[in-house]
């Protein structure tokens, strides 16, 4: 009998490894053998050269803000954000010197700065028609 | 290469807005004008390219056949806010290989009302994560431009009040109104940097030009504007942050779309950029229209803050942008934009735009750039 929790990626491939230890889930990468790009979750052809010959990684945890903006009005359609709007912001967080990764942002609106650390926070979005709970990420500051 | 000359010989549009009018009256209208300005007859047509991007399969056809259902080839084009500037391509290609010696290029849209459905554009992980906001793209760039160069709030409104200013005198703007920097810079944020009377909104509108071929020219005795060049790309990898991308590469350096495309333009109309003496350009945001003088080689990199500070680009400036008002005061319906900029720009050849006229102008560029690096570059020549 199985204790694992049920949990899936909100986008197949985005993570590397189980889910069961969020502490423990680091984003997937598929690095290209022909040109030695990155590109972010499990792939099947490298988004630069086309190229099939990927390998999966697990990209470090640990990134900086490349640039960033504030989302001042709750973005249309199907948005998972609290219920009751507020401003975040979204960003694209550069990680292990290869890819910048377009993320939202945890930390206050008036502490954002390009150049902060920032730490990869995966967390679990909702539960899905099946039952199991969906995981998304967002990146925070260091302490958080 | 030895390629024949294609000439614009008329133009028409129907202004861009908001209206209660079907797709097919606002582009057959505009079409209709075109014919008239041009003193041709739609069964003279031998062939028709609609660029749309909201509108329904087989609009062309729908859009045409209300000037008479004639039986020539007319095709839909889409490459997103490039539509038009594909659409003209094809046209020019079709009188460059002989095949037609007069063709009518439209453009049309009506845009649904309210906030555009995102998953048209984004996936819907995107989507839940709150990622679907055109304007976050366009205001990361901005942010990392300030970072980089000291580009100011203040020469980003500087853009949305110069357009504003130039819309006053033009009937096809959806907003022909003046506003002051301060109006600019106290208006809300929408994704910061970039503000509210910063942004262009998605609207309706159509417009179209008839293409000749010389010998056309020649036998109708009309005066056409030259079409000196025309270039359509998608952008190189990790090269354009824009919607809906997910990320963007660390190492790689690759030109934008926009230096590419103007490359390409200027080789083929055998300029530089120098001998240009108006531009339209795409003002999706008034950050974005500093990023482009700076992609067409107006000035060099990290100076296009300085650029619209110094007056430059004001009409009477060394190289006017966006004499029309720019698509932030026209508002932007995507398959009808670039041909709207054509329209101005065929205009200011002509020498009859009034108020907004660029002295002297010889030589125009039209520039537009959206989803997935589209981007297309048309050159025209008196
Ligand atoms: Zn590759």
């Amino acid at each position: 009998m199985s204790t694992e929790t049920n949990r899936i990626a909100i986008k197949d491939g985005l993570f590397a490894g189980p889910l069961d230890d969020l502490a423990d889930v680091h984003l997937c990468g598929s690095k290209c053998a022909a040109c030695g790009e990155t590109g972010l979750g499990s792939l099947d052809a490298c988004p630069n050269c086309g190229s099939a010959d990927l390998s999966p990684v697990a990209l470090g945890n640990r990134g900086t803000l490349y640039t960033y903006t504030i989302v001042r009005h709750r973005p249309p359609g199907n948005y998972r954000g609290p219920a009751e709007f507020k401003p975040f912001g979204l960003g694209l967080v550069e990680v292990d010197g290869v890819l910048r990764i377009m993320a939202p942002l945890l930390p206050t609106i008036d502490d954002l700065r390009i150049g902060m650390p920032l730490r990869l926070h995966p967390y679990v979005l909702r539960t899905d028609e099946n039952g199991a709970e969906v995981i998304a990420f967002a990146y925070g500051a260091m302490g958080e | 290469m030895n390629v024949s000359n294609v000439y614009i010989i008329g133009s028409g549009y129907h202004s861009f807005g908001r209206f209660d009018k079907s797709y097919q009256q606002i582009g057959s209208e505009a079409a209709a004008a075109a014919l008239s300005d041009a003193g041709v007859e739609w069964r003279d047509i031998q062939a028709a390219y609609m660029a749309r991007m909201y509108l329904p399969a087989t609009s062309g056809a729908r859009i045409l056949r209300c000037l008479g259902a004639t039986d020539i080839s007319v095709i839909d084009i889409e490459a997103a806010c490039a539509s038009g500037g594909a659409a003209l391509l094809q046209g020019m290609m079709a009188i460059r290989a002989g095949d037609a010696d007069l063709v009518l290029v439209a453009g049309t849209e009506k845009m649904p009302r309210g906030f555009m459905d995102p998953s048209m554009i984004y996936s819907p992980w995107q989507i839940e994560l709150g990622m679907s906001m055109n304007p976050a793209y366009w205001s990361m760039r901005a942010m990392r431009h300030m970072h980089e160069y000291g580009t100011t709030h203040e020469q980003i409104a500087m853009v949305a009040h110069k357009n504003h200013l130039n819309s006053v005198h033009n009937p096809m703007a959806m907003y022909q109104k003046e506003f002051s920097m301060e109006q600019i810079l106290n208006s809300p944020l929408v994704c910061d940097p970039i503000r509210l009377l910063e942004i262009c909104a998605p609207n309706d509108g159509a417009a179209a030009v008839i293409l000749a071929s010389e010998r056309k020219v020649r036998e109708l005795g009309a005066k056409g504007i030259r079409v000196a060049a025309v270039a359509h790309t998608i952008s190189r990898y990790s090269s354009d942050f824009r919607c809906p991308a997910e990320t963007m590469s660390a190492t790689m350096d690759n030109l934008g779309p926009s230096e590419v495309t103007a490359a390409r333009a200027y080789e083929a109309a055998g300029i530089g950029v120098d001998e240009i003496d108006c531009f339209e350009v795409q003002d999706t945001d008034a950050f974005c229209e500093i990023e482009i003088y700076e992609e067409l080689g107006l000035c060099g990199v990290g100076e296009g803050g300085r650029l619209v500070q110094d007056g430059q680009t004001r009409i009477g400036g060394a190289t006017p942008v966006n004499m029309s008002g720019g698509l932030i005061s026209k508002g932007e319906p995507v398959g009808a934009s670039h041909l709207g900029q054509i329209v101005e720009l065929v205009a200011q050849l002509r020498g009859t735009c009034g108020p907004r006229q660029v002295e002297g102008a010889k030589t125009a560029l039209g520039h537009v750039l959206g989803a997935g690096g589209n981007c297309a570059i048309t050159i025209l020549q008196k």
